[in-house]
């Protein structure tokens, strides 16, 4: 394959196109983070207590799972892909984590946790590998790796995890710095990261034009299997950070730890406005999108009313957040006020 | 995503109709259900009495409806995850809700898929006319669907009439199963609809939106309308599956998500669109059902059922896929 | 994609995938229909999903107990995994009446949808033994702790703990399931009669530690003046979500994980405001329906299809003593640290009725050395019914709710 060099008019339309495409992307990024604090505010009616800096810090605590694991699916989705595979991912890592590395792990231990990593990524890659050369649909490929998976963490535990959470992760997710939650500043770092290799480097630039059309990135010189299995692979890694920020958070591993995470990735994905086809998205609005998310389960969840009329209400709220998200929203809204 | 030649619109006369049937999906994916009943009958000699096949086929009705449900919207190029919410949907007011005799249960049919149609309306509406994401649209239909299923019946129970679960699940002349029947129902109607304008329309969008409008196809009406009938057959789907397992659940839809899925692409439907159809999603659903029979004829053991599970999800599409390409080739 | 290069691999492909595809039925056959051995008693295990402690606790102990012998010479035990789909445990019971099984021991995932094949199993003398959940049909054993009042007996003691006061959360299983109706019911049909208990959040837990410990941390938000937490399994969930928030712990009731039980021992977290009791459902319970499963295929006993209630464990905060070897032993009830996860279910051992377990026997499905099967009690306990869980239609008794385990003090 050839190396990534851009061909020069393609760089200087996409610069073009992402002048554009960046100005409803910055809104879509503020309403969400302005809908939950919206939200959060607009909770002290259902609870006194609500509406306070304790609620937002379990609205960090909690979603800062969601994010990471929402960075991977967001690069894929880029990339016009789809993971079904973050549930067994996470579990895989949780599993990995408290077994390999355990309570009582020396420095010899952590050095474990980077090999989990790339556990996770040589899988990952498996299902980059086979979606771009053996061409199967993403949808079906990371399913099956996602089932496969899920059996082998099963086998391998004889459906019984053992062990608990090493030190340091406990540190990083009950541990404070000057007062500041480590959590925080550690998803703080993690967004920025994130965010820059995304949206700031070539690697980056590579994922938008694959997944706005692989076939002209191709022509256009990038390698666009490295890309997509890059992809695949970074997705797998951050399921299995998010794996073990949930080991630390509930001190231990269960085969179910990550089952409740795969719809909400891609939710958080599409409420922070990326398309579902590829090709346009910003992290910083699937932050958003998390936020948002983790903020009306809260809201939700101090509801007095039953578990049916809550879930109605939570899909619906999911509907409305969509439909206010929508650029034409703002195309419109813009035009109520002419400068 | 996959940027293939689409196939041509399915009326369109060809020299190499019969290559291309056979590389169509729905007849590779036959084929891997022959070869593994007979591995299945290998295994358990019993696999050949009408007993068995009955069992298997309702058993597997519901999936194969659902499936096919599912293959109207992805033709369209988009996603339906309400599907599982509007079998939890329509078994939980089944349910509910039992009126005796034949009369009863076509009755309790109608009102399956009126209610599938309603949410099919709905998810149109947000997809063709509000422009929404159809996955994310959908998610959120589908969550709706799941809790209005908690508020009907808070948990498993509720009466489901004899005739529906007695005929339903019985044989004809004592070989052919009724759901078997059913399937073939939706089956003809997919035959009828495919021919029309609707038909045609629904394959054009999915090959290429903007040339589809171009050409003068109503995009808008038509991704609506496919919303609405795939809407109405989960409905089918939901009331099979009542008639299966004979009571309500308000989970019941929950393992149809993923499955639906796997069974349309196993048929050779393309997941971004224009391409397969609902043969070919019926009999993905079929193998689906089947494999659970075959591993367990097998005697795979039970923690690793998965990995055989996922590997044989992978290697059929590749089988079928290189399949295709050789004969495709050959034609060439 | 992948397509934007149309590979010339196609033939490769296919001769690749062809090959793969019969070592994959290769390997299948292997370890398949093995000539059975004809002398032996042919049982299938079916679960429902191996993925939490519980079900593979429960699923070690009927492996241990059929390699124990005299067993190990009597029975062939195959497991099946079958999800928590009722129509692949449907398709699983097929499969398994169709291969000859003459008992089936199993989770049953509905209660009502697997009726059928249940009916069309006993109709050709397959016998079902069904632990912990139930069936309805009445051909089918149930073998449950379900009727025995765990969630009457632990909202009473939850009252009693908070002397009839306070404002309390209620950490329920799956939504939608009727063990959690079940329990929920009997819950609150105590926490009505004190106008002092308020019930200010209830959320689901889906039985699993880590959500348990999410859904409380949002009720706390909400609520962070909670008196008292009445919870399900999952319950060591609930008290590191009272732990993150800071070191006020309040009385918490729960079912048996050797983490909440080292908890409400804890000197400190006594200290701190925690009490409770630990109850609920036991894997034991599957233990004790294989062996009578197999008095019965062995003609030992003769028992009618009926609904067997297994004892409410109950161990109150006091109580709670840890263990030295590998067993319950001295009346201790919990395992050190060290020695299991903190999501071990306690409650494999009973020394009356398994007196055969050992901790190997619930972590890995192995038997106990030099353990022999002892023959169980000729008495066993009826359960009362309970309209949709162990039979339908039928009528559940006056005292359905009837508090057994502890005092009812009167509301003020």
């Amino acid at each position: 394959m050839t190396p990534a060099t851009l061909d020069p008019a393609l760089s200087a339309s996409k610069d073009e196109r992402r002048v554009t495409r960046v100005r409803p992307e910055l809104v879509t990024v503020l309403s969400t983070f302005a809908l939950s604090a919206l939200l959060i505010v607009a909770s002290r009616f259902v609870s006194p207590a609500l509406g306070s800096w304790g609620q937002a810090a379990t609205v960090v605590s909690l979603s800062s799972f969601l994010i990471v694991a929402a960075f991977g699916q967001g690069l894929v989705i880029l990339v016009g892909g789809l993971d079904l595979s973050v549930a067994s991912l996470i579990t895989l890592s949780a599993v990995l984590c408290t077994t390999w590395v355990g309570p009582e792990a020396g420095a010899a231990g952590i050095l474990l946790i980077p090999a989990i990593l790339v556990v996770c990524a040589l899988i990952g890659a498996v299902s980059g590998l086979g979606i771009t050369v053996l061409g199967i649909p993403p949808f079906i490929m990371t399913m099956a790796t996602g089932i496969i998976v899920a059996a082998g963490a099963l086998g391998y535990t004889s459906g019984t995890p053992r062990g608990s959470a090493p030190a340091p992760l406990l540190a990083l997710m009950k541990g404070e710095v000057a007062g500041i939650p480590l959590l925080l500043i550690f998803t703080a770092a993690f967004v920025i990261a994130a965010a820059v290799l995304q949206q700031a480097t070539g690697f980056g630039r590579r994922l938008y034009a694959v997944g706005a059309s692989a076939r002209a990135a191709f022509v256009a010189g990038v390698p666009v299997t490295r890309t997509v299995v890059a992809a695949y692979m970074l997705s797998a890694t951050a399921s299995g950070v998010a794996g073990l920020m949930l080991v630390g958070y509930s001190d231990g591993a269960t085969l179910r730890m990550g089952d409740s995470y795969l719809l909400p990735t891609i939710a958080a994905v599409v409420v922070g406005g990326s398309s579902i086809l590829g090709g346009s998205g910003s992290f910083v609005a699937t932050v958003g999108g998390a936020v948002l998310l983790t903020t009306l389960g809260t809201v939700i969840a101090a509801l007095g009313i039953g578990q049916g009329w809550r879930t109605v209400i939570e899909g619906s709220i999911i509907l409305i957040a969509l439909l206010l998200l929508r650029e034409n929203t703002f195309a419109r809204i813009r035009s109520w006020f002419p400068r | 995503m996959t940027t293939q030649v689409a196939s041509l619109p399915p009326s369109a006369a060809s020299p190499d109709r019969l290559v291309r049937l056979v590389a169509s999906g729905a007849v590779i994916v036959t084929i891997l259900y022959l070869i593994l009943y007979g591995l299945y009958a290998l295994w358990e000699p019993s696999a050949l009495t009408a007993y068995t096949f009955g069992s298997l086929v309702n058993n597997t009705a519901p999936l194969a409806i659902a499936a096919a449900g599912e293959t109207l919207v992805i033709l369209a190029r988009g996603f339906d995850l309400s599907v599982a919410g509007v079998i939890s949907l329509t078994n939980v007011v089944m349910a509910s809700y039992p009126v005796d005799g034949p009369g009863g249960a076509l009755l309790s049919l109608m009102l399956c898929m009126a209610v599938g149609g309603i949410v099919g309306a709905v998810n149109g509406y947000l997809v063709a006319v509000l422009r929404l994401q159809t996955i994310a649209a959908t998610l959120g239909t589908m969550i709706i669907c799941q809790g209005l299923s908690l508020v009907i019946l808070d948990a498993p129970g509720g009466v489901v009439s004899d005739f529906v679960a007695d005929t339903l699940t019985d044989t004809l002349f004592g070989f052919v199963p009724v759901s078997g029947l059913i399937v073939a129902a939706v089956v003809g109607a997919w035959l009828m609809l495919r021919r029309t304008d609707l038909g045609v329309a629904l394959y054009t969008i999915g090959t290429d939106e903007a040339a589809a409008a171009l050409s003068g196809v109503r995009v808008a009406r038509t991704r609506f309308l496919a919303f609405v009938a795939a809407g109405m057959v989960y409905g089918i789907a939901g009331f099979m599956l009542t008639a299966q397992t004979v009571t309500g659940n308000p989970n019941s839809g929950s393992p149809f998500l993923m499955l639906t899925f796997a069974a349309v692409a196993l048929g050779g439907t393309s997941l971004s669109g224009g391409r397969g159809g609902l043969v070919g999603s019926i009999m993905g659903a079929a193998l689906l059902m089947l494999l659970q029979k075959v591993l367990f004829s097998g005697g795979v053991s039970s923690f690793y059922t998965g990995i055989f599970q996922g590997a044989v999800l992978v290697l059929a599409i590749v089988f079928s896929r290189a399949l295709t390409h050789l004969l495709e080739r050959s034609r060439a | 994609m992948g397509t934007w290069k149309t590979g010339r691999a196609g033939a490769l492909t296919t001769t690749l995938t062809t090959a793969l595809m019969a070592a994959l039925v290769g390997t299948a056959a292997l370890g398949g229909p093995a000539a059975a051995d004809e002398k032996k008693i042919k049982v299938y295990l079916s679960l429902s999903y191996s993925g939490n402690a519980w079900q593979s606790e429960a699923a070690n102990v009927v492996k241990a107990l059929a390699a124990t012998p005299p067993y190990d010479k009597l029975v062939e035990l195959k497991e099946v995994i079958s999800g928590t789909d009722p129509q692949a445990q449907i398709s699983a019971y097929e499969s398994m009446i169709d291969a000859g099984a003459q008992g089936i021991i199993s989770f049953p995932v509905s209660a009502t949808a697997l009726n059928r094949v249940v009916k069309r199993g006993c109709s050709k003398g397959v016998k079902f033994f069904m632990y912990d959940a139930t069936v309805t049909e009445p051909c089918a054993y149930n073998v449950s702790y379900v009727t025995a009042g765990f969630g009457e007996n632990s909202a009473q003691a939850l009252v009693n703990a908070l002397g009839g006061k306070g404002k309390i959360f209620l950490s329920r299983g799956v939504p939608g399931n009727s063990v959690d109706k079940r329990h929920t019911d009997g819950a609150m049909s105590v926490f009505k009669k004190y106008p002092g208990i308020q019930v200010v959040s209830e959320y689901y837990s889906f039985w699993d530690d880590r959500t348990t410990q999410q859904e409380t941390g949002k009720a706390l938000a909400a609520h962070p003046d909670v008196d008292g937490i009445w919870a399900q399994a999952g319950e060591y969930g609930a008290i590191q979500a009272l732990k993150d928030k800071g070191s006020k712990l309040v009385p918490v009731t729960g079912e048996n994980s050797n983490g909440f039980r080292l908890a409400l021992m804890d000197p400190a977290a006594k200290q701190a405001g925690l009490t409770g009791v630990s109850a609920g459902s036991p894997p034991a319970t599957a233990g004790y329906a294989f062996k009578l499963m197999m008095e019965v295929l062995t003609a030992k006993r003769k028992l009618e299809p009926q609904n067997i209630e297994y004892p409410l464990p109950w161990v109150p905060a006091d109580q709670v003593k840890v263990c030295k070897g590998q067993k319950f032993e001295d009346g201790c009830n919990a395992f050190p640290p060290n020695v299991v996860p903190n999501s071990f279910v306690t409650e494999v051992f009973n020394p009356e009725l398994l007196p055969e377990l050992s901790l190997q026997s619930a972590l890995e499905g192995k038997p106990t050395p030099g353990a022999t099967i002892q023959p169980l009690p000729a008495e066993v306990k009826r359960a009362p019914d309970s309209p949709g869980i162990n039979c339908q239609p039928c009528k559940a008794p006056a005292d359905e709710y009837k508090v057994t385990k502890v005092e009812v003090k009167p509301a003020r």
